[in-house]
């Protein structure tokens, strides 16, 4: 496999070094440009084929490195320290830019869309600052004849062809790693990735500010070989058809859309001359109809590369399972969760009001009541920090205060859904990998061969068949498959703290009871503290220490499972109306 | 200071009418619709064909609905109706419209910019000064513009509908409300209010194939500052168009322009409801 792929990267290297002398000179010219889209279109499907980030800005980065080398030349001088100031000023400035516009996108609690809009408006504000540059930027003219390096076009030509090429590599290195595994695991379920502790915007922000880095060196390229800049280059039109290159070519495949940025550009820049509105309206009819009609794209459409990426999948390593040493989880004496004062409300809504309780390490207290009753709330204000209008949770000593989930995450907490959150598009193997990100770092460059997993957890892969099944995509795996693998990858965080939201809901019998026993294993060796949220009081009287019922956001009674199970009042709630009812009658 | 004042309502009415058709169409559909700004180009050169067939620019209005609403709905039956599950995408499709649009417009009416006749001429003098009398027509017409689709969605079977698609689509599905309908209405509903709002905007501005796009993104970010609520959206564009016309007068134009965008950013960072009450 590997040698394959480094075959082909020979094939291309020697390619671009011979290409330019067969080739006549208008299109080497022509090629430079195109070769150097390439790259950005590399970085783009990094950003928006793997990780799901939809950007229209990245023209505003490559207009960035332009001018900075632009204006280091016209403003000093043609030297070594001008040009070395404009390498790292220029990928700086991007990175910053960039740095920026991930910390206004990527915050709390905004729609996955902002981003997009974002990167729209940094370029119109990149244009905008270049237009009121005055003399210094040159305006709306632009800048132009500026000293520069003396190559001949061949050699240029050949760095721009030898850059897209490394690129290439580096980038299909980069997304079959663990980290590249990781950035399709934000895409494809990002509120997994928190809860698993993995702090996704600071991923995101990083592949933005990267591929900024990339973008800006392409823009010193460019202004370097051509002499000529103007504000066009960073505006949201050229940002735009960086996007289209990228759906056209396929994205996720990486060497569609670096063809496609090459093929694309350089029909442009023969046609756009005799045709140029109508050659525009033409990419953009076929791009709306890729898009409604070939979400991935023309080229592998064309060139069956669907096919080889599935057989791509069949072929993901094989990894083998290792179990690591158990942890003592609570060494200091600590309750395991304090809840104190905790509220919900919805404007005037509220939905929990007062609750206050604490577990104990080794406790299993399950928390029932009718629907309605704010248990999946609680859930959520007790692992999230955002959430609670009002009181404090305290997890092994540690105050929750406004941690994020994966701040939670890190002070112990692990937290089961409801319907099986998982990452379909990745292999179960992957997903443990993943799950165990916070405690060993994923690589950005290789595929781990082993998956290291707590005694729990492996006890739930094994028991369970996953461990036969590392290979298989998680959305084939069936309900309860997916409903394992969630609580697997809950226990591969080695929490302190578990929180489980109905983890038997469409289960079997036989699963049901096997994740009982694995319960209540935990807590009795392990000190583990659940907190399990249960409409099958069977269940709940097997294996619980102890009950707590929410009625209308408020605790009604927390006691031993007997006191619970033989109240008067707690059977009034839980048959309540039907009683009300009856009583009338 | 008076006409600081009117300017920033005046200002503030037009935002309104830019970003009201893509905000329903966000609150229903729950995608962003990047064809908007073409929409209200179309508009805009609506009344630009108007003035040119030498019709009343009145009629320029009606003309620029009908329009719109016709062209809202076939968008939203071949593009928009087949991405609904894949939002993302929608956006691509859209924007990959507007982009059609605009070359379609270039190609028909060429790069350059033209004006247009405006239904009003003249000003009204109010105290010690005088106003554009065209700029105060606006303002009655966003606050109608307003009041009407707040009726609209309090009071018609159709706004109870949308409602309900806005708070809980699948609900609404199971209660039996044809949500594929109540998108495809708002959303030709929404392109019609761009093309209105393009033909109402034009004597004010010159009409250019790219006129919308500065339009597009104010209307963007003060959409994503209101969430799915009309006052919110009067709020924010009385807010950040009154901070755009102050910066324009007292500081500088280019400044102005990207105000709104900036401020809408930081807001919604600081706040991330907005201006919507949370």
């Amino acid at each position: 496999m590997l040698r394959r792929w480094g075959a082909v990267a020979c094939v291309a290297l020697v390619s671009v070094l011979v290409a330019p002398i067969f080739l006549d000179a208008y299109s080497v010219t022509i090629l430079i440009r195109s070769l150097l889209y390439g790259s950005i279109a590399i970085s783009l499907d990094i950003l928006w084929g793997y990780a799901g980030i939809l950007s229209f800005g990245q023209a505003a980065f490559f207009g960035i490195g332009a001018y900075a080398f632009g204006l280091a030349v016209t403003h000093y001088d043609f030297s070594t320290l001008t040009v070395v100031g404009a390498f790292l000023v220029g990928p700086f400035a991007a990175a910053s830019v960039a740095g920026l516009v991930a910390w206004l996108g990527f915050g709390p609690r905004v729609s996955p869309l902002y981003i997009s809009v974002l990167t729209l408006v940094q370029s119109v504000i990149f244009v905008q600052l270049i237009y009121s540059g005055g003399d210094f930027t040159g305006s709306s003219s632009g800048l132009s004849g500026f000293d520069t390096f003396d190559l001949d076009i061949s050699t240029w030509f050949r760095i721009a062809g030898v850059a897209l090429v490394l690129m290439t590599a580096a980038g299909f290195v980069f997304v079959r790693s663990d980290y590249g595994r990781l950035l399709v695991a934000i895409r494809e379920n990002e509120q997994r990735c928190r809860y698993s502790g993995i702090g996704s915007a600071r991923v995101k922000t990083a592949l933005l500010m990267g591929s900024a880095v990339v973008a800006a060196l392409a823009g010193i390229a460019y202004a370097a070989f051509n002499d000529v800049i103007a504000p066009d280059l960073g505006n949201f039109q050229f940002g735009t058809e960086l996007v289209i290159w990228v759906a056209l070519g396929g994205r996720g495949t990486l060497l569609g859309p670096a063809l496609a940025a090459v093929l694309i550009d350089y029909v442009s820049a023969i046609l756009s001359g005799a045709l140029p509105f109508v050659w525009q309206l033409a990419v953009g009819l076929v791009f709306i109809v890729v898009i409604v009609l070939l979400p991935g794209g023309l080229g592998p459409a064309m060139f069956g590369l669907i096919r080889r990426r599935r057989t791509d999948v069949a072929s993901v390593p094989k990894y083998a399972l290792d179990r690591v040493p158990d942890r003592t989880v609570f060494t200091d004496g600590a309750a395991a969760i304090v809840v104190d004062g905790v509220a919900r409300h919805y404007g005037s809504l509220r939905v929990l009001e007062g609750i206050d309780f604490t577990a104990q390490p080794g406790e299993l207290v399950s928390i029932i009541g009718p629907n309605g009753a704010g248990k999946t709330t609680l859930i959520r204000c007790i692992s999230d920090g955002l959430e609670r209008s009002a009181g404090t949770v305290t997890i092994a000593g540690r105050s929750i205060g406004r941690l994020a989930p994966e701040g939670c995450v890190r002070l112990g907490l692990g937290r089961k859904f409801q319907a099986p959150n998982v990452f379909d598009a990745l292999t179960v193997g992957e997903s443990l990998r993943i799950a165990r990100y916070r405690f060993e770092r994923l690589s950005p460059l290789r595929r781990a061969d082993r998956i290291r997993l707590p005694a729990a957890a492996l006890r739930v892969v094994e028991a369970t068949g996953l461990d036969d099944q590392l290979s298989t995509l998680v959305k084939h795996l069936s309900h309860g498959g997916k409903q394992a693998l969630e609580l697997a990858m809950v226990l591969a965080l080695e929490p302190s703290v578990l929180l489980l939201d109905e983890p038997t809901a469409g289960l079997s019998k036989g699963e049901r009871n096997l994740i009982g026993t694995i319960l209540v294993d935990l807590v009795r060796d392990h000190g583990l503290c659940v907190l399990l949220i249960e409409h099958d009081l069977e269940f709940v009287r097997e294996i619980s220490s102890r009950i707590i019922v929410l009625h209308q956001g408020r605790i009604l009674m927390d006691g031993s499972v007997d006191d619970v199970t033989q109240s008067e009042l707690v059977r009034t709630v839980y048959t309540g109306e039907a009683a009300t009812v009856l009583d009338a009658a | 200071m008076i006409n600081l004042g009117l300017d920033i309502v005046t200002t503030a009415a037009i935002l309104f009418v830019v970003a009201a058709g893509l905000l329903i169409t966000y609150g229903v559909l729950k995608i962003i619709n990047f064809a908007h700004g073409a929409f209200l180009t179309i508009g805009g050169y609506s009344a630009l064909v108007a003035t040119q067939w030498g019709i009343s620019p009145w009629l320029a209005i009606p003309l620029a609905l009908v329009i719109g609403v016709v062209l809202g709905a076939m968008v939203e039956r071949l593009i928009v109706r087949p991405l609904y599950g894949r939002p993302l995408d929608a956006i691509l499709a859209t924007w990959g419209l507007g982009i059609v649009l605009v070359q379609l417009i270039t190609l028909g009416f060429g790069r350059g910019t033209n004006f247009v006749q405006s239904p009003v001429q003249g000003a009204l003098v109010l105290l010690d000064t005088q106003y554009s009398l065209y700029r105060l027509l606006m303002l009655g017409i966003a606050i109608g513009l307003g009041l009407v689709m707040a009726a609209v969605f309090q009071l018609t079977p159709l706004g109870l509908a949308a409602r309900a698609v806005i708070m809980n689509e699948t609900l609404a599905q199971s209660l039996g409300i044809n949500s594929e309908r109540v998108r495809f209405l708002t959303f030709s509903i929404g392109a019609g209010l761009a093309a209105v709002a393009g033909a109402l905007i034009t004597p004010l501005l010159s009409v250019d194939p790219l006129m919308g796009v500065p339009w597009l993104l104010n209307a963007f970010m003060l959409v994503m500052v209101s969430g799915t609520s009309l006052a919110s959206l009067a709020a924010a564009s009385l807010v950040l168009g009154g901070a755009q016309v102050a910066i324009s007068t007292y500081s500088n134009p280019v400044l102005g322009s990207l105000s709104i965008v900036v401020l809408a950013a930081v807001v919604l960072r600081v706040r991330p409801s907005g201006f919507a009450r949370a």
